[in-house]
């Protein structure tokens, strides 16, 4: 599976000759080795020429744009030839088809109870919240199938969604608190890392999705247009706790990250570049993790797991075959 | 109304060019994926494409280039035939579980140069690594499967959904395999 590349500094990049070359402010020169990149995620700024988006394009590279304050901005996506319109119809089909977009949004849904179920599990014995927990999250679980609409499904989703960071304090050191989930802007340690670690979740889905002409617009448990990427939003909500919580309890945990690795600037709370850095390096490492796959019988990265969710999800639309979201298995 | 044609003429009409509305075709891959694998077949009928850096793509097309490097190739309609220097159609096996398919292939091949361009040739399969060759010759029998099998190829690419996964011996070696199985 190809890497991604992460630019943390500012400056230019260009194509130089057959490679791609970060030319840093302070008059430094990198070169990114393109062979094996799917994409590169650029969180400083930087300036480049529509030669070095071709180039990128020729490549079938994407870059992940990620700004200051709201982390992700946009993506540039390569062509890919990967455009299909048999596939952009059967999604728009299964949207339009009220009974198909709901079973679908209860599948993401599922998933998504059952991955957090899995990392509360995982933390079970430290205290009695969490057994509480457990057996909130399932009766949350059995509540998916009597929910009628997305509406309700969303409604499910957060319910099961705060019972679950509620037992993020007991989980994290003492000096991090989680306290409520707050998006715009993250008001703690905790809020920003969820932020940060869950746009990463999501740039990685969009590369995904765009890996299998799904149009990464067209969704089922989100409302299309919520973002210009709301397929993403769809995937990357099974993912979170396997990439984006997994990552902060244990850079938390193990001291990598600590406070002095944040910026509090205006009621806003940010991690500072080294923080940025910190985070994305234990993201990576997790992303090229393998685990032993019972259908494809090889090891598969955790990265892959996203492009099979792709996967999936196409051959369920264009062959009918049924749907089952990611699970946690091991 | 095209529904109660027979496959074979369809196809015929279609080679003669006389059904530019409603063409059906039959391209030698599909001949032998359906030899193979029908799920296969009808994935590849849909264009559910695959990527691209899949290693079994990428193997698939080189030994198709490097096999045999002095072969003449022609296109014909819906299908692209190579020749060796004396007229015969050769086709390259790619392994020994892919055989028959390959086989079907060519006698395909023989057929549709037999029925469209009323030539008659004999074919060679052939495998890059393995010295001996086989002749093909188009008996009755063998032009009655591969009609047969374009029947077959019709009515599965208008099925709404494939058959079942099936483990097959070249599963793990076919693009469509994590596709398949995930
Ligand atoms: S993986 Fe096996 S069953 Fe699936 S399409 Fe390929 S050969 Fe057929």
């Amino acid at each position: 599976m190809d890497r991604n590349y992460h630019v943390f500094s500012n400056g230019r990049l260009e194509r130089h000759e057959d490679t791609l070359r970060l030319a840093t402010e302070d008059g430094e020169k990198k070169h990114i080795p393109i062979e094996n990149a799917e994409a590169v995620y650029l969180h400083g700024q930087i300036d480049f020429n529509t030669r070095l988006l071709s180039f990128l394009n020729d490549n079938g590279i994407a870059a992940h744009v990620f700004g200051w304050n709201d982390y992700y901005s946009g993506s540039v996506m390569p062509e890919r030839g990967q455009t299909s319109g048999r596939t952009v119809v059967s999604q728009v089909r299964a949207y339009d088809d009220p009974a198909h977009r709901r079973d679908l949004a209860a599948a993401f849904v599922r998933g998504s109870i059952h991955n957090m179920r899995a990392n509360v599990a995982y933390y079970d014995g430290r205290s009695a919240d969490l057994d509480a927990t457990l057996e909130r999250l399932d009766t949350v679980a059995d509540s998916v199938a009597e929910a009628d609409d997305v509406e309700e499904l969303m409604g499910v989703e957060a319910t099961a969604r705060k019972a679950y960071y509620g037992t993020f304090d007991s989980v994290l050191r003492d000096e991090f608190e989680l306290g409520t989930r707050e998006y715009n802007p993250p008001p703690n340690e905790v809020n920003s890392l969820l932020s940060f670690g869950n746009a990463l979740v999501y740039a990685n889905c969009v590369s995904a999705i765009r890996a299998t002409a799904l149009d990464p617009a067209v969704s089922y448990l989100h409302e299309p247009g919520e973002r210009r990427y709301s397929l993403s939003l769809d995937l990357a909500d099974l993912f979170k706790p396997l990439l984006t919580d997994r990552v902060l309890f244990r850079l938390v945990n193990r001291r990598q990250i600590t406070t002095d690795d944040f910026e509090t600037e205006l009621g806003e709370c940010l991690l500072t570049e080294r923080g940025r850095q910190t985070f994305s390096k234990e993201f990576e490492e997790t992303l090229e993790r393998t685990v032993e796959h019972p259908e494809l019988n090889r090891k598969v990265s955790y990265q892959y797991l996203l492009r099979l969710e792709a996967y999936k999800l196409k051959k369920h639309l264009l062959a009918g075959e049924a749907y089952e979201p990611f699970r946690r298995w091991w | 109304m095209s529904e109660s044609i027979d496959p074979v003429d369809r196809l015929l009409a279609t080679a003669r060019g006389d059904a530019a509305a409603d063409p059906f075709r039959v391209t030698g891959v599909m001949m032998q994926y359906y030899h193979a694998c029908e799920r296969e077949l009808w994935f590849a009928s849909r264009q559910l494409e695959i990527d691209r850096e899949n290693p079994a793509v990428v193997r698939g097309t080189r030994v198709d280039e490097t096999a045999y490097g002095g072969r003449e190739s022609k296109q014909l309609g819906m299908i692209a035939i190579d020749l060796l220097e004396d007229g015969r159609v050769v086709e390259v096996k790619p392994s020994s579980k892919l055989v028959e398919p390959a086989r079907m292939q060519l006698a395909y091949y023989l057929w549709y140069l037999d029925r469209v361009a009323g030539v008659q040739r004999d074919g060679v399969l052939a495998h890059p690594r393995e010295r001996e060759r086989e002749t093909v010759e188009l008996t009755d029998d063998l032009a009655e499967r591969v009609e047969d099998a374009i029947r077959g190829i019709h009515d599965l690419v208008t099925e709404e959904s494939p058959p079942p996964a099936e483990e097959k011996p070249f599963c793990e070696a076919c693009a469509y395999h994590d596709f398949c199985w995930c």
